[in-house]
């Protein structure tokens, strides 16, 4: 029965056709069916990337094509790590990731805690939570502009409420103090349950009985939380500071879209500065060794990080 | 160690009552095997005494106190539960120190040690004290679990099937292990069980549950030569009990109202028909190494006994059956005196 069926599907094949195919092996077979999405990646991942690594050691300039390019060498990397403002948009960098992590990290996981005490409607807000990390960040990014806008803003307003400063002196965006932490409350208010979740998982993946013994065992709910669920779920958790260590070290569209890296240059983080000197300077070369830069130290970066996450798996 | 009363306990979850209207006392120093099938209300039993339940109605007495309404951690029992309910990123030396440890003890590190390494001896896993508890065999996972109960000295130790999940010859030991264990501890024990041969065995009494319902409780020879009706002679003996319909073979000694007999091995003589006249047939024979088993056909109904090893039967054999004071049951399913 079957291999009359498979027998019709073959005749219905046109002979020439049928013939070739049948000569295929499956492994030629296997090739042939994933070589559209390789030839896709060659051609946006790591074609650009190679022609990248090419473009940093030579005076290219996309706005000018004709020029004659000039092979650099090391010129360009050298004058980076020499370059005091690079320097100075790495420590903002730095500065972002380190309070977006932390911030996103103990308030995510006291959510993820909270929630996972299953009290009435937790789904609901578990829901509601989830709201921000839903959103575009081009929206998130015009939203919050308007909420920290010091005429009508709401943020504003309730700021000069509780503090009793008036409205129009809390210029988030633009007080060179305040300008870096409009950033990170916002990157904080949308990628908070980003990291919630992950922790959700962890901690619902400690088995119950667990608990049971400690309690029988005569632990406190303090040690129960130290001795239990922070070791259980801290894998988890550091998978979520790796996740969101990556993306902020990267980041760009909310800096963008809120200061542009402004007042001054107090928030220009690396990837506005890379913006700047691709886009505005057009500085091709210059920025493609600015580029292979950042990403051979995100990716060191992370690369120590995950041996250090499969130790505390491995425990 | 101290006594443990239970007194009219009922426990339900939604639609299901789980244990229904319990009385069950548990002396100092004795060890209680509560015996009975998946769903009979076993270990909710066991999770009442610890505390991980609280009873609909009914009170929970240890050693003296009134411990209806205590929280798990004031009611000093220990617990081994059926999974291997380790911490799974601790040393089998912490985990064995974990109850030790609790701020309310207060243990000084030294006696510690001293009380750890003293109870890795007895369930013998000393030699794997540094051992992450991921990186053991369930055997020995599963006697860190029952280590980290002994090494406090509480009023009670509750079991929850410790050794279900272990192989056949595991088994055996740590049973033999366990009850020694006991012994020398002179340990108030609950135990959780389905095995029949762990609660002959390991009991000074075994309780009969069923549907939530204690049917019988007392020694393991009251329970196996005088159980109280036909559900609690099904639960012992090996193989199983053979439940024949009254007139089924001569019973002259039955008294009035028996509608089945329980019968066996020991309840039955079994001979080759010597003139004519016979009771049932040998189905075959099967050969276990140590003993066979014998299954003869009466009538419409199946018997299997124990024979001998170096049985003369054979299959096909016409034999003559004969009842020795087997046990009588009436409708209702109670036994007969």
């Amino acid at each position: 029965m079957l291999n009359r069926t498979a027998d019709n599907v073959a005749r219905a094949t046109p002979e020439p056709l049928a013939k070739k195919i049948r000569g295929i092996s499956d492994k030629g077979l296997a090739w042939l069916f994933i070589s559209p999405t390789i030839l896709l990646l060659l051609a946006i991942n790591i074609f650009p990337l190679f022609w990248a690594i090419y473009l940093s050691f030579t005076n290219y300039r996309a706005n000018r094509p004709n020029e004659v390019v000039k092979n650099l060498g090391f010129a360009n990397y050298q004058r980076i790590l020499g370059d005091q403002d690079i320097w100075i948009a790495m420590q903002t960098t730095a500065h972002f990731v380190f309070w977006t992590i932390l911030l996103q990290t103990v308030i995510g996981f006291t959510l993820a805690w909270l929630i996972d005490r299953k009290f009435r409607g937790h789904a609901f807000w578990t829901t509601i939570i989830l709201v921000p990390m839903m959103l575009s960040p081009a929206v998130v990014g015009n939203f919050w502009r308007f909420l920290y806008e010091p005429q009508i803003g709401l943020f504003s307003y309730v700021i000069s409420f509780v503090t009793g400063i008036p409205p129009t002196n809390v210029q988030m965006l633009s007080n060179v103090e305040l300008a870096p932490w409009s950033i990170i409350i916002v990157d904080t208010w949308m990628w908070t349950p980003y990291v919630m979740l992950i922790c959700l998982a962890g901690l619902r993946s400690i088995p119950e009985y667990i608990y049971e013994a400690a309690e029988v065992d005569r632990a406190s709910n303090w040690r129960q939380f130290w001795s239990i669920t922070l070791p259980m779920a801290l894998p988890f958790i550091m998978l979520a500071v790796l996740f969101r260590g990556i993306e902020n070290f990267k980041m760009f569209d909310m800096v963008n879209l809120l200061t542009g890296g402004g007042p001054g240059s107090t928030t220009e983080v690396a990837s506005i500065t890379l913006k700047r000197q691709a886009f505005e300077s057009w500085r091709t070369g210059y920025s493609s060794a600015f580029a292979i830069i950042l990403f051979v130290a995100v990716f060191g970066l992370a690369n120590i990080y995950v041996k250090a996450l499969n130790k505390v798996k491995q425990r | 160690m101290a006594d443990v009363h239970i007194q009219g306990v009922t426990k339900s979850f939604g639609d299901t009552v789980a244990v229904d209207d319990l009385d069950l006392a548990i002396k100092d120093g004795e060890f209680v095997v509560l015996l009975g099938p998946t769903g009979a209300g076993k270990t909710t039993t066991l999770r009442l005494i610890a505390g991980l339940e609280r009873p609909d109605r009914g009170t929970i007495h240890i050693g003296g106190h009134d411990a209806t309404t205590l929280s798990p951690a004031e009611r000093d029992t220990a617990f081994v539960f059926q999974q291997y309910s380790l911490y799974p990123h601790l040393s089998v030396f912490d985990n064995l120190a974990f109850p030790l440890r609790s701020p309310a003890r207060r243990f000084p590190e030294e006696a510690v040690r001293r009380r750890v390494e003293e109870v890795a001896r007895m369930v013998r896993i000393d030699h794997k004290l540094d051992n992450r508890s991921t990186k053991l065999s369930g055997g020995e996972m599963q006697r860190v679990a029952i280590g980290r109960a002994l090494v406090r000295k509480p009023a009670i130790y509750l079991m929850d099937e410790p050794l279900s999940s272990l192989d056949a010859k595991l088994r055996a030991d740590l049973r033999l292990e366990l009850k020694r264990i006991q012994s020398e501890l002179g340990a108030t024990m609950l135990y959780v069980t389905h095995d029949q041969i762990e609660a002959m065995t390991m009991a000074d009494r075994i309780g009969i549950l069923a549907d939530g319902v204690l049917v019988q409780i007392g020694t393991p020879r009251t329970i196996y030569s005088e159980p109280a009706n036909l559900h609690v002679a099904a639960r012992l003996g090996q193989p199983a009990i053979n439940l024949l319909p009254a007139g089924l073979l001569p019973d002259g000694g039955a008294p009035a109202g028996t509608t089945t007999i329980g019968a066996r091995t020991e309840h039955l003589a079994i001979e080759k028909a010597a003139n004519g006249h016979a009771d049932g047939v040998v189905d075959w024979v099967e050969h276990l190494g140590d003993q066979n088993h014998l299954h003869v056909t009466v009538g419409a109904k199946k018997l299997v006994t124990l024979t001998d090893p170096d049985t003369l039967l054979g299959k096909g054999d016409r034999v003559t059956i004969r009842y020795r004071s087997p046990l009588y049951f009436g409708p209702d399913g109670q036994r007969l005196m």
